[in-house]
């Protein structure tokens, strides 16, 4: 309860994304993988990065993530990797629940978003677009750096 | 279905693996942190094309620790998380660090040319040797290391697009060629490279 409080009073301090100052969603530290521009690309052998973003429920009612897309993607799936006695399983998911005043974080082991179809090399430094959509929330875009 | 192959696969991994028993113990064996092997055995034997040219052959790397983990390039999320990490672990050790090797095995036979897996590595750290080949040649490296491999087709794709579920565990071998240590994925950087240092400084 405190930690939401502590979170809530740092969104005040923060300027939030422009249009977004009345939005229950919030998205925090978005970040996307770095991934080299992939020799002997062909169908079904695209190259591929995963973003990450924490996201923040802070209004009364039940949302989620149901779709991404970025503009250096050919298209983004929402997967999530889990961990079943050392062996990472990655398996694509329809949403991510956001139930009231919840935190999730996509991070590496976990959800994530998966840029599928890179249109170029993403280097350390550079910076891409996301686009969420939420159930509820609608579209929320987000400018992620490349680590 | 997949649930039950996959089960299998896991079990089969924990059984060829000998189910190293982590150490809760910083005490334990030989003081490592990670999931020691105790007692040490013989890393078993493998000799791959390699992206540095030449075929990398274990039985000629003593004296370095070689850090081996297994992995393809169409991975986003786990993959690239295992090496920006040890990329970190060789930046920490610093000079020490000459005396690792990353070795970096492929689960993906079919897209993991070696120009895909030179580029992938190089990106993390351009010291990061990848090694892939035909499938036959991959299998027994992968079973010898009790690695699972599981691919998983992505409904809807045309043509075909699949992941690989895999076990991503970064195995150290040390410089007198013994398998020592599985680190599970989520290691802590820190006790990889404390391990490292002990089995440099034995």
């Amino acid at each position: 309860m405190r930690r939401l409080l502590v979170l809530a009073l740092a969104g005040l301090v923060v300027a939030p994304a422009a249009g977004a100052q009345d939005a229950a969603i919030r998205l925090e530290r978005p970040w996307v993988r770095r991934a080299p521009a992939m020799p002997d690309a062909r169908p079904g052998a695209e190259s591929t990065a995963a973003g990450y973003v924490t996201l923040l429920n802070r209004g009364p009612d039940r949302d989620a993530l149901i779709a991404a897309s970025a503009d250096v993607a050919a298209r983004v799936e929402l997967h999530e990797t889990r961990n079943m006695s050392g062996m990472m399983m990655m398996e694509r998911v329809d949403k991510v629940e956001l139930a009231p005043g919840s935190r999730v974080e996509l991070r590496p082991g976990s959800y994530h978003l998966m840029l599928i179809g890179l249109k170029r090399a993403l280097t350390p430094g550079q910076t891409v677009t996301l686009t969420l959509e939420f159930e509820r929330g609608g579209r929320m875009t987000t400018r992620a750096e490349v680590r | 279905m997949i649930g039950a192959r996959v089960l299998a696969a896991c079990a089969l991994a924990v059984c060829l693996a000998g189910a190293p028993a982590p150490h809760a113990a910083p005490a334990g064996a030989a003081g490592l942190r990670s999931g020691a092997f105790d007692p040490p055995r013989p890393a078993p034997e493998f000799a791959l094309p390699s992206t540095g040219g030449a075929e990398f052959r274990l039985s000629r790397q003593l004296g370095k620790v070689i850090v081996l983990t297994f992995g393809y390039t169409s991975c986003p999320d786990i993959c690239p998380t295992v090496l920006a990490e040890l990329a970190k672990v060789r930046q920490r050790l610093g000079g020490t660090a000459k005396r690792v090797q990353v070795v970096y095995v492929s689960v993906d036979p079919e897209r993991d040319t070696a120009a895909r897996l030179r580029a992938y590595t190089e990106q993390f750290d351009k010291t990061f040797l990848g090694l892939t080949g035909p499938a036959d040649q991959l299998a027994p490296v992968w079973k010898a290391y009790g690695v699972s491999v599981v691919r998983r087709e992505l409904p809807g794709t045309k043509p075909a697009m699949y992941l690989i579920h895999h076990s991503a565990s970064v195995f150290l071998i040390d410089p007198a060629g013994r398998l020592r240590v599985m680190a599970p994925f989520g290691t802590p950087v820190d006790d990889v490279v404390h391990d490292i240092r002990t089995l440099l400084e034995e």
